[in-house]
């Protein structure tokens, strides 16, 4: 398509070049002159443009059909996975019979077959756009909206918001990871059984239940709902919403750091908190990993 | 003599008095364009700031919340305080000369919309230097822009400003339609307009139709964040989308307001310099036409993500190929044009080769974002900041600065630098493609819009660069233009008459124009009149034709027909006035008010405002400051306010297209929440009371029949009574106004809990307004009857006011069905 179109480009260039040329003037009849001027107008206003829409729309068509969120009768419905946009992270809802297993800011989905995103949004207007896969949708509050992507082959792919949401739409990053339908299985699965209960960290779970569990929930320990889910966040690829790479240490780090790092972010400053109790319940944090 | 004579009636007075006071289109226009030019460098300032920070990755050299600031006013200040006003200042100016008349139709309203946009710019710039600008982008969609998620003032700075600046905006597009309409030179039958004149007038439609629905969205948005009134908002019953609506209702025809007007410049141009007529007039004329219609159906293109049914996507996306067609059919005429004529590359020319390169690129790029699939891909990703730059800066900086150049000589008498301003075009040239061509590849790589920094990760590092780079190199460029202007009125060697042998008849005035432009006004005989008469000019200046000089001390025009051009009256226009300062100011007063929060004194400013208005029309017609009726007055043609018909009437006909469009987009608004919103809910039983809506009705629609008969009588010569009969309908509009004022406070509604009584309390007070004003109108009226101001000799006045009365009874009856009846009819859950 663009190398049609700059092929259109460059002729209509030297076209208007070729007129603006000094050159000996033609001289023709009035009727010579209607007739040449018709020829163009007609040829340039209406066929050129006529003919580019009917290619655009013969490539287009077929193509947009394909990313339509429409089951054909015989077909098996495709995967779907729940996105809900926050100012300024993701939640990520793997929807299933026994209950939903939830995530953040980390999105894993099955390769080689399409897979239905609904997306909505709890708070402002988000856009979900993994570029890579394909085609955009908008997140709006109150409604839910369908895209069918396809991931041909596992791998690791980029995502970003793509409207503009407010002074952090900056970083509100998505790491996308489409894995081989048996590993995506096993993934899930490990998500679906409770945590055990790790003796190690007792007094960082007790931390947690008094300073943060009011907003992030964490399977079997909390219910909070206004930040992100943190069941598994020892297994993700980075913090904040793709502020920094999650390694050791990282999110004593970001509980820290966090406003400086991403000012305007909805969680509380952690200045009342002694760095040992944040280092404490990174620690604990890091090995939540299913 | 005869100059002098001109020059008492239609100059200013020296000083500061004459400066506030002026209503003359030559001075008003400049400072349209002169102020619009100081936002363009404005604005240019803040597009510097973005590049030097996205220059490199990691930069923090301005914070995010400082970004998303800088980057919201840029747009707005670009489209709303340069881009329009700048157009609508060149239109201002030139129109009246172009058509071969003395001034525009509403001197006045000239002056008010200045001021309105100088205090709107000027309120809303003044946010950036606080520190409390707006950030949720120039669309300022919800929820983000609301009250929960922009509390602070910065939303209500932009909402505001800007309908303040559209007040303007909507003054030029009614004044510039009834002027080209009603007060063209004798003989200049509309196909004999020059195409200038056909594009303003497509613009000044575009204009009066395409900015209501915003003014709407503005005050709806406002009126949630400032009491609570949830239009947009989920939870109540509304629905965000419905701003997107509102917005590209607006949004998509004001970028062909913008490219129209730019493209006259070019159409006017390119027949001067190929030393031809153009070639396919007809041609140009239906492409405007079909531009204008078409761009009122492509809003939704900037919504494809949004989530909007399949069938609704495949009919914008094909509305938005089509508007290619209008837009190639005009490049190929031009072409040929050229390439049947003798092209002299003159400066003004190679700002027209330049808008033609960037501008087919951008169209190009326009028509493969039409297609959806690819709209999904690159939607809200630097290639659509690039195309966007190209249609804009392409279709409208361009061929501004052509204009400029051409038209220079005319508003100076001096022509510009030869050297100067080749190195300004090639920089600003260069510049532009080395920004925004590479920024098509950041977006294709991914880049999104509106971040304010990237990790050197992405890959994007280089490309920033160079456009940071061409960035600057394009302030250079235009810098040097700058420069050029400024000397070239030192320097510059003094311009002939007519320097560029151009056709039309602005060329005919002396240079520097004069306050009165044409001391005498000529008959127009064909589309080029100073090709078919060079001397034209000298005779003008001689006297040699109608209405010479203005023994009577009046400012005279001729009205003519709209259609053949066949001269109709005379017009006498209104000398300068204060009242047009005072309005605005006082208006300026209610949106700070507004802004911070004072409603009490808000409202009274509105009513002082109101009470200015009403002054102001009040010296009109008869009127002693007006013209007073005198014993010899001019009979055939007459003097316009002798007549049922003048331009008053046409004025009044096009500003209710504009209401009439607003009230439509309120309507819209009904529909599309009843049927759309996720929340909405809807009183099983209506709160509104149908026996009181029929009577509050029928008591309105006696005294408008009552008026049509009154003003019958007028025109046939019966006068008598007229005063009384005026107080008896004014009076039965009291009873409607009543009726209605019962109605809404039976109705008890409350319009901060649902959308749906929001809804209502808008479309009652929507009316209440209207009919209060038409009550007030109809009191001046009786009391101007008893002054004598209205008599069968001077039928002119009433005929006004019952357009209003009209427009006013058929918009009461349809909104009663919509939210009277219908609701009942099909119930709440249809």
């Amino acid at each position: 398509m663009l190398s049609g179109f700059g092929l259109v480009f460059v002729a209509v260039v030297v076209a208007w070049l070729a007129a603006f040329r000094p050159r000996a003037h033609v001289e023709r009849s009035p009727a010579e002159e209607r007739r040449f001027s018709l020829r163009w107008i007609l040829g340039g206003g209406i066929v050129l443009p006529g003919v580019s829409i009917l290619a655009l729309l013969v490539f287009g068509v077929p193509t947009g059909q394909r990313m339509l969120p429409v089951t054909l009768p015989g077909e098996t419905p495709p995967q779907v996975i729940e996105v809900v946009g926050h100012q300024w992270w993701w939640e990520i809802r793997y929807p299933g019979e026994q209950g939903d297993v939830v995530t953040a800011n980390h999105l894993v989905m099955p390769a080689g077959e399409p897979v239905e995103f609904h997306v909505t949004s709890a708070d402002v207007i988000h856009a979900f756009w993994v570029p890579r896969l394909g085609g955009k949708i908008d997140m709006l509050p109150g409604r839910t909206n369908r895209i069918r992507l396809e991931a041909d082959e596992p791998g690791v792919f980029g995502a970003q918001c793509a409207e503009f949401c407010g002074v952090q739409h900056t970083h509100m990053h998505l790491h996308v990871e489409a894995l081989p339908r048996e590993e995506y299985e096993v993934w899930l699965d490990a998500r679906r059984s409770p945590l055990p209960e790790d003796e190690a960290h007792a007094q960082a779970r007790q931390d947690f239940i008094q300073h943060c569990a009011g907003c992030h929930r964490v399977a079997g320990l909390s219910d909070g709902e206004r930040g992100p889910d943190l069941s598994d966040i020892g297994s993700r690829a980075t913090l904040g919403a793709g502020v920094m790479a999650m390694e050791e240490g990282a999110i004593a780090r970001w509980l820290a750091t966090h406003q400086s790092l991403k000012p305007g972010n909805r969680m509380p400053s952690h200045d009342d908190l002694e760095d040992e109790t944040l280092e404490r319940l990174g620690a604990w944090l890091e090995n939540l990993t299913p | 003599m005869l100059h002098r004579e001109l020059e008492l009636a239609w100059g200013s007075p020296a000083g500061l008095r004459g400066m506030l006071t002026v209503v003359n289109h030559g001075t008003l226009g400049l400072r349209f364009m002169v102020t619009g030019l100081v936002f363009f460098l404005l604005g240019g300032v803040l597009a510097m700031l973005v590049r030097t920070q996205l220059a490199f990755p990691d930069q923090d050299f301005m914070s995010p919340d400082v970004y998303s600031q800088v980057t919201t006013m840029h747009g707005t200040v670009m489209m709303f305080l340069f881009a329009i006003p700048v157009l609508e200042g060149l239109a201002i100016y030139l129109i009246p000369k172009m058509i071969g008349t003395r001034d525009l139709a509403c001197p006045r309203l000239t002056a008010f919309g200045y001021w309105c946009y100088l205090f709107g710019g000027i309120i809303l710039f003044s946010s950036l230097l606080l520190d409390m600008a707006p950030d949720s982008g120039w669309f300022m969609y919800t929820p983000l822009s609301s009250g929960e998620y922009s509390p602070g003032s910065g939303s209500d700075f932009w909402l505001l400003g800007i309908t303040f600046v559209e007040i303007s905006a909507l003054s030029a597009g009614v004044e510039l339609t009834v002027s080209i309409l009603r007060t063209r030179a004798s003989g200049m039958a509309l196909h004999r307009m020059p195409l200038f004149a056909w594009y303003i007038l497509a613009m000044a439609l575009m204009i009066v139709v395409g900015f209501p629905p915003l003014i709407l969205g503005s005050v709806l948005l406002e009126l949630e964040r400032a009491v609570g009134m949830p239009f947009f908002a989920v939870a109540g019953g509304g629905d965000p989308v419905l701003w997107q609506h509102l917005f590209w209702l607006f949004g998509h025809p004001e970028v062909y307001i913008i490219f129209l007007p730019a493209a006259g410049i070019v159409s006017t141009l390119i027949p001067v310099f190929a030393g031809r007529p153009m070639v396919g007039y007809g041609w140009i004329v239906a492409s405007i036409l079909i531009t204008g219609f078409i761009s009122f159906g492509l809003w939704v293109h900037h919504m494809f993500t949004v989530g909007i049914p399949q069938l609704a996507q495949a009919f914008f996306s094909a509305a938005s190929m089509l508007v290619a067609v209008p837009t190639a059919i005009q490049v190929f005429v031009w072409l040929t044009t050229l390439w049947l004529g003798r092209p002299r590359m003159t400066l003004p020319m190679l700002w027209v080769l330049g808008f033609l390169v960037i501008f087919v690129c951008g169209g190009l790029t326009g028509v493969m974002l039409a297609l959806v699939p690819f709209n999904w891909q690159v939607h809200d990703t630097h290639f659509v900041v690039a195309h966007m730059h190209y249609v804009l800066v392409g279709g409208m900086f361009f061929p501004l600065m052509a204009g400029l150049y051409y038209w220079l000589p005319l508003v100076t008498g001096r022509m510009p630098s030869e050297s100067l301003g080749r190195l300004g075009f090639w920089l600003t040239f260069s510049g532009f493609n080395l920004t925004f061509l590479i920024m098509h590849w950041t977006g294709l790589l991914g880049m999104p819009r509106r971040i304010a920094s990237y990790e050197s990760a992405m890959g994007w590092d280089i490309y920033n660069l160079i456009s940071s780079v061409g960035g600057f190199m394009m302030s250079a460029g235009i810098a040097v233009v700058l420069l050029d202007l400024a000397l070239h009125g030192r320097f510059g060697r003094l311009a002939p008459r007519n320097p560029w042998c151009a056709d039309t008849l602005e060329w005919a005035v002396a240079t520097p124009p004069t306050s009165y432009t044409f001391a005498s006004l000529p008959q127009v005989t064909s589309r080029h009149p100073l090709w078919e008469f060079p001397q034209l000019g000298e005779s003008i200046r001689l006297g040699e034709h109608e209405r010479a000089g203005a023994p009577h001390g009046r400012r005279e025009l001729l009205g003519t027909d709209p259609l053949t051009g066949r001269v109709r009256e005379i017009i006498h226009l209104p000398g300068n006035s204060v009242w047009p300062l005072a309005a605005a100011l006082v208006l300026a007063v209610v949106c700070i008010s507004l802004l911070v929060r004072l409603y009490p004194l808000a409202l009274v400013a509105f009513v002082v405002a109101a009470c200015m208005l009403l002054r102001w029309s009040w010296e009109n017609g008869a009127h002693a400051s007006a013209t007073p009726l005198g014993d010899n007055e001019p009979s055939d043609p007459a003097l316009h306010s002798r007549t049922p018909d003048g331009p008053g009437r046409w004025t009044m006909g096009v500003a209710l297209l504009a209401d009439g469009a607003f009230f439509l987009s309120l309507l819209f608004g009904w529909c599309y929440l009843w049927t759309v919103s996720p929340q909405w809910r809807m009183p099983d039983v209506s709160p509104l009371s149908l026996p009181m809506m029929i009577a509050s009705g029928l008591a309105l629609t006696l005294a408008a029949s009552w008026l049509g008969r009154r003003c019958r009588a007028i025109v046939a010569g019966r006068e008598e009574g007229l005063a009384r009969a005026f107080a008896g309908i004014a009076a039965l509009g009291g009873v409607h106004l009543l009726l209605l004022l019962t109605l809404a406070v039976q109705a008890a509604l409350a319009p901060t809990d649902s959308a749906h009584d929001a809804v209502l309390w808008v479309g009652l007070a929507y009316l209440l307004v209207h009919a209060t004003l038409a009550t007030v109108l109809m009191l001046l009226q009786a009391r101007r009857a008893a002054l004598g101001l209205v008599s069968a000799r001077l039928p002119f006045e009433p005929g006004v006011v019952l357009l209003f009365w009209r427009y006013h009874t058929g918009a009461y009856w349809i909104l009663v069905a919509a939210i009277g009846v219908l609701p009942r009819v099909l119930g709440a859950n249809a």
